[in-house]
């Protein structure tokens, strides 16, 4: 098989049983791989209605047709399962070494099932799988994890993912760590891991992937590198990782500050990217396999108090959630905070968004010192969020415990209206730090996200018109470049459903989101061709751009089957009812009325109802999912009415 | 070596390169990657001026081509006893598992293809006339820092 090694292995831990099952290429050609397959995997294996931390959960890793290939920044993965935080569809990606490891030994895709008696870890290499025993691991942090492992193994150029304590622990926001510092952070998938007993994953490949137009193809790919090279988006990635960006967001007043309350700091220098060169913290610039850009950083603390302090990041999500959110502008202390979360294995997103909430709490009285046995929550309190950071990682305590369990039980909890300043919304994720309300496109695109609300399903970048490429995409899309600003709610949901397609497909290639939604590089139609010289299957901008769809709207149905509407796309009620405080946004707030108005013409562009949210079975069909209408109509779950012409 | 981001970019356009396929395991310059030491280092052939790969073949198939300066493999007369392996003091010659034979870099006849794919600038070319020109230069702009500010 070209492209696709065109297998997939499963690993049963329930039954001990460990198989392979051929990728095919009409399923390759539908779902083109990596995320795509995924999202087919989990819908034909997992029953709605299931447990998310029980036996019957799956949890997928999957590569895709560019993935070792010299395709730009083709080292990425998707890890998918439903989510024990939103008890709905989940897909998070993650950058590193595994995904290109786990092709070149063999396998496209991993799908894990069921849950092992005592801790265990799987080992791959090449044709040799085996199901390890990883009690000498549990309790063990991330980084003593693939030490250990490696030592086991006798080999250091091995690739390790797994889960971290607060994963065993059931957090609901623990991570999956690959090669270390990258993290497939959201939704819980640790916590997945941590249900089945499954420390981690062990990799050694030493196959290869096989290219049907060669020749052509390597020359397309260097192409398109070169071009990234010149991207002035990817060449500020590579100086500054995402937190260059920091500076300007908050300018815009968009940096979500004393848990959201505040879109902007006076002391914003100590969170930014170029501190962390100027300053001396940066070692390292960091690429996920096969990368041009580089984007992510090492970074170390060499003196005073955090001396020694050493790890990946931090990222701009990083230090909003754990910096600016909390109020905590020693860099040194966000750099100590966001090695605990990496070690322990915690999302950096949902623990700053759940502990400034506390902090919120605490402000307001809500939670008193007994509550929190006596630790300040006070906001800019750094012993306080480093100490909170270890209690949620495992579940150490009333607060520790409390507040493991993410924003979503907590509220129920605590109650007193301490959901109105808790950042999540009916689906139940915590937000990623992007101010919505000032960027009506990320708005649309969060709420119908279904995850929950972040920027990691669809990314709507170009609405800010930040580079000429971005400007000129906005045009193509809306006939005018003046809708190239965030302020306006004209021709978002056409903004949004082109970057959703787009997004899905860039995922699907195992590419990087960077490259085609942050940088421009990389678009629809090289890729299109990227995919065709690699498999053999020929495949134009227009096809690939509609398997896009097809697998956005494969995860929407995952949710409707699990019993999802329009009731569940909506935003936090901060966004909804509290104006943007200051800035050039002041006043701009996410209101209902002008959701509504976004979600109507979205549905309407999807073809799918505007009461329920749900696809039409015309629409279904046409995309090729006779299978998942069929399913849905048996369920209930179709509209009612037809396709309005 | 600081400018090495570990995407190990050069081992797949190695491997393509010199066999026609994207297989880390094929390419003749690898990339230790140690993430807790932040540690990323290339291991290829340094076409040493005294070879110890060439000193102990035993059937005369390493070679010095003394026109380019570099140390090559005649891969027709290899019988792939290893022993290059074991002796080379970098690591750098591997055994190709189908052909059976030793393999190492050979400079792409002057034009390698891993120094073309390396954007961040970490792998490159140099004369061998004054290999350490550039850095020698570094090292003097550093050294004249004062000046050079004043001047410019």
């Amino acid at each position: 098989m070209y492209g696709w090694v065109g297998k997939i292995l499963y690993v049963d831990l329930s039954k001990e049983k460990i198989w392979t099952e051929p990728l095919t290429e009409a399923l390759g050609k539908k779902f083109l791989g990596n995320r795509g397959i995924n999202a087919k995997i989990l819908w034909d294996l997992v029953k709605p209605g299931i447990d998310p931390l029980g036996p019957e959960n799956v949890i997928i890793f999957g590569t895709g047709p560019l993935t070792g290939t010299t395709a730009p920044s083709s080292g990425r993965v998707t890890v998918t399962f439903k989510s024990p935080v939103t008890n709905l569809f989940f897909k998070t990606n993650v950058g590193g070494h595994f995904g290109a490891e786990l092709k070149f030994a063999g396998y496209d895709h991993l799908v894990i099932l069921g849950k092992a008696k005592k801790p265990v870890y799987i080992w791959i290499d090449d044709d040799h799988v085996e199901i390890r025993d990883a009690s000498h691991l549990w309790g063990k942090d991330v980084r003593e994890t693939d030490k250990i492992i490696k030592e086991d193994v006798g080999d250091k150029d091995i690739i390790t993912v797994c889960a971290g304590p607060a994963g065993e622990n059931l957090v609901y926001f623990a991570s999956i760590m690959a090669s270390v510092y990258n993290a497939a952070g959201r939704g819980s998938g640790g916590a997945v891991m941590g249900s089945k007993k499954l420390k981690a994953i062990a990799v050694r490949g030493s196959g290869q992937v096989e290219i049907k137009e060669p020749e052509k193809f390597y020359e397309t790919a260097l192409d398109v590198r070169k071009k990234l090279s010149q991207d002035s988006g990817a060449i500020s990635l590579h100086l500054y990782g995402t937190s260059g960006s920091v500076a300007a967001v908050n300018e815009l007043h968009a940096f979500p500050t004393r848990n959201w309350q505040l879109g902007h700091t006076d002391k914003i220098e100590y969170l930014t990217g170029q501190y962390l060169v100027e300053q001396g913290y940066l070692v390292r610039r960091v690429a996920c396999f096969g990368c041009s850009i580089g984007c992510h950083r090492y970074v170390m603390v060499k003196g005073g108090k955090y001396a020694g302090t050493f790890t990946g990041g931090p990222e701009y999500e990083t230090f909003s959630a754990l910096g600016a959110g909390p109020e905590v502008y020693n860099t040194e202390a966000v750099i100590k905070a966001n090695e605990l979360c990496n070690i322990l294995g915690l999302d950096t997103i949902s623990t700053g968004d759940v502990i400034q909430w506390a902090m919120e709490c605490y402000e307001r009285g809500v939670l008193t010192k007994e509550d929190t046995e006596g630790l300040d929550l006070s906001f800019g309190n750094e012993e306080t969020l480093l100490e909170l950071i270890k209690k949620i990682a495992y579940r150490q305590g009333k607060l520790g415990n409390l507040l493991a369990d993410g924003l979503k039980r907590a509220v129920e909890k605590v109650g007193k209206d301490s959901w109105k300043w808790a950042m999540f919304n009916s689906k139940g994720l915590e937000q990623s730090r992007v101010d919505t309300r000032v960027a009506k496109a990320y708005s649309l695109a969060f709420a119908v996200n279904p995850r929950g609300p972040d920027h990691l399903h669809t990314e709507t970048f170009a609405e800010f018109g930040a580079s000429p490429e971005a400007v000129e995409l906005i045009e193509k899309l809306t006939g005018d470049k003046k809708w190239a600003s965030p302020y306006y709610t004209e021709y978002r949901p056409e903004i949004v459903r082109w970057h959703e397609d787009c997004y899905a497909v860039t995922e699907a290639m195992g590419i990087c989101v960077f490259t085609s939604t942050a940088a421009y590089a990389v678009n629809p139609a090289n890729m299109a061709e990227m995919f065709s010289y690699a498999t053999g299957i020929k495949m134009t901008e227009e096809e690939i751009m509609f398997a896009g769809r097809r697998i956005v709207t494969l995860e929407k149905c995952f949710n409707v089957r699990e019993g999802a509407d329009r009731k569940l796309d909506d935003l936090p009620w901060r966004m909804m009812h509290e104006p943007a405080p200051t800035g050039p946004g002041k006043g701009l707030v996410n209101s209902p009325e002008e959701l509504n108005k976004m979600l109507d013409r979205y549905y309407e562009l999807h073809g799918w109802d505007k009461e329920t949210s749900w696809p039409y079975k015309e629409t279904l069909i046409k995309l090729g999912l006779e299978d998942v209408a069929k399913q849905l109509e048996k369920l209930g779950r179709l509209p009612k009415k037809t396709v309005k012409k | 070596m600081e400018k090495c981001t570990g995407c190990k970019v050069c081992m797949l356009a190695c491997s393509f390169t010199k066999e026609g396929v994207f297989s880390p395991m094929k390419s003749r310059i690898w990339i230790l990657r140690e993430e807790s030491k932040s540690m990323f280092v290339p291991v290829v052939c340094e076409h040493c001026e005294d070879a110890p790969c060439q000193v102990v073949c035993p059937v005369g198939a390493i070679y010095r081509d003394h026109e380019k300066g570099i140390v090559l493999i005649d891969e027709s007369r290899c019988i792939g006893c290893r022993e290059c392996m074991w002796i080379c003091p970098f690591g750098a010659v591997q055994l190709n598992l189908e052909k059976r034979v030793a393999v190492k870099c050979d400079l792409c006849n002057g034009d390698p293809e891993c120094v073309k794919v390396c954007i961040p600038g970490a792998l490159q070319f140099v004369s061998a006339k004054r290999p350490t020109a550039t850095k020698g230069w570094e090292r003097a702009l550093k050294r004249s820092k004062a000046l050079e500010m004043e001047v410019g």
